[in-house]
């Protein structure tokens, strides 16, 4: 099936702008990730990244696999970097049919413990950065009469995952309703907006955020893939696909869903 | 994926919709309905196809293991499903039996007789459920019952059966043009869900088709299980339905 899949490709000739689609580390992030696979399967890809080091090393990734894709720098709590970007990708390539937004960080702390300043940054990193591109992406999805929007949330939306984090759970549920809604907004305007639900994944955003919660990383993995009924955590190509599939026109019917991609995690945890 | 996909239910509407993407993808693909003349014309088209009702164990049973003789079985969408549109005190006890028999019950019959072959290869569960399943829609009693009850199903088997290498989703379509849609749905009715629905039309049956294949693609969905994938032009996501059935109260 994969390879008759390949055959047609899924997002053939359509133009992605990607939020946080560089890695932190070696390997493959969501982001990452998800740029090479809307590459892969034809699309046109805007690698968008606070470090633009980062963003250009997706870029050059697809560019060596045959493919077409920008890079720049911004960082997605600024309105005005955020418009350039939208700018930058309608100059050079007239549309945009997928806002794809990967950006997000977390900072330990319950609601006792987290300081005020870390809960207004991620809230800004986290959430408000949605809206920013979204707000600046919808006239144009608007005016095409079509796009799709794939926002990464997190498990952390809708359950306790075991780490205290209070800012990370609530800009993460506010992700998935903020997703929601404007899904109902504009549904009959022909964009279509979802959310993925990464649940514990072995990337190297996690393997840097929570290394202070366990041991030895080795530990770390074999204690989260435990928890989960596949009993092994996700990567960065288990988002991809399921965002490209979320951004073709295979999920046309599909509006304002979110997503869960977590080896089965979120029906076993209480919560929900 | 290399192995058959058993489509029950593939004779019509969503799983023959299923049936026939899945054969445009050069999958081998078997079909199970109720004998008649759509399953004669899925045989005609040139599909496996197999006789039976999915409440009979036995029958199942035997139509599973010779499917399984003649190769793998690497998926299964339990699509053959039965509706009415009653209010709850107009609804008979016998006719909300028969509903949960064949959606639930049904369903659960042919996912362990496949499963008993599955489990040495792993392989995908995909069964629909509907929006009725996650919403309180009006007339749906025995209906909504039985799709809420496939959904904690689907749950159940996702854990219990991850270690064999199987993964268990499910299908949650709003309206979709079908044959069954056609016999319950009043013009009154479609009028109601079209201004429900946030897209403001019913789904076509290749719409619901398409997120069906991705679940069963291991390729696409591999760390995917256990979930409800709501198909339904942003019905769940507005919220519920009201006004729409003819046992009801109408706000639309």
């Amino acid at each position: 099936m994969h390879e008759g899949e390949r055959a047609v490709k899924r997002v053939e000739g359509k133009i992605a702008l990607i939020f946080g689609a560089g890695s932190i580390g070696e390997g493959w992030g969501n982001g990452k990730a998800a740029a090479v696979a809307y590459a892969r399967e034809g699309a046109k890809v805007a690698c968008i990244d606070i470090d633009p080091v980062a963003a250009e090393a997706t870029a050059a990734v697809i560019r060596a696999e045959g493919g077409e894709a920008l890079a720049a720098g911004a960082d997605v709590t600024d309105s005005a970097q955020i418009a350039g970007v939208v700018q930058q990708v309608l100059g050079a390539w007239g549309r945009i049919d997928i806002l794809h937004n990967n950006v997000g960080i977390n900072l330990p702390g319950g609601a006792a413990e987290a300081s005020e300043e870390s809960w207004r940054r991620v809230i800004d990193v986290n959430l408000t950065s949605v809206f920013l591109t979204c707000k600046a992406v919808l006239p144009v999805m608007e005016a095409q009469g079509a796009g799709a929007i794939v926002n990464i949330s997190s498990l952390a939306a809708i359950r306790w995952t075991g780490y205290p984090y209070a800012s990370y759970y609530a800009s993460k549920a506010a992700v998935n309703q903020f997703t929601q809604a404007l899904a109902v907004e504009y549904a009959a305007r022909g964009v279509r907006a979802n959310v993925i639900m990464p649940g514990l994944m072995d990337t190297p955003h996690v393997q840097k955020a929570i290394a202070g919660y366990h041991g030895d990383a080795t530990e770390m993995a074999a204690k989260r893939a435990a928890m989960v009924p596949m009993k092994r955590q996700g990567d960065g190509w288990d988002v991809a696909w399921a965002a490209v599939f979320l951004a073709s026109d295979q999920a046309r019917f599909i509006t304002g869903v979110c997503l869960p991609v977590d080896g089965g995690h979120s029906i076993t945890l209480a919560g929900g | 994926m290399t192995g058959t996909i058993i489509i029950t239910g593939g004779a019509s509407g969503i799983g023959q919709a299923t049936a026939e993407l899945a054969r445009d993808k050069g999958l081998g693909v078997a079909v199970i309905d109720l004998p008649g003349p759509a399953l004669e014309r899925a045989r005609a088209a040139g599909f496996d196809t197999h006789a039976g009702d999915i409440t009979d164990e036995t029958a199942m049973n035997a139509i599973i293991d010779r499917i399984a003789a003649g190769g793998a079985i690497s998926g299964l969408v339990n699509s053959a499903g039965t509706g009415a549109d009653l209010a709850m005190l107009d609804t008979p006890p016998g006719r909300f039996s028969q509903i949960l028999n064949v959606n639930v019950l049904g369903s659960f019959i042919v996912s362990a007789a496949c499963v008993r072959h599955m489990r040495q290869g792993g392989g995908s569960i995909v069964n629909i459920s509907s929006v009725s399943g996650i919403r309180g829609n009006e007339g749906r009693v025995a209906y909504g019952a039985s799709k809420g009850a496939v959904i904690a199903m689907s749950k159940v088997m996702a854990v219990e059966l991850a270690g064999f290498g199987i993964r268990v989703n499910v299908v949650a379509p709003g309206p979709v043009e079908t044959p069954l849609v056609a016999a319950v749905h009043t013009p009154e009715v479609r009028k109601a869900w079209a201004e429900a629905v946030p897209m403001r039309r019913y789904g076509a049956t290749a719409e619901i088709a398409a997120p069906i294949l991705f679940l069963l693609d291991e390729a696409q969905s591999s760390y995917v299980t256990g979930q409800v994938l709501s198909v339904d032009g942003g019905f769940v996501a507005a919220g519920i339905m009201s006004g729409t059935s003819k046992a009801g109260n109408r706000n639309a």
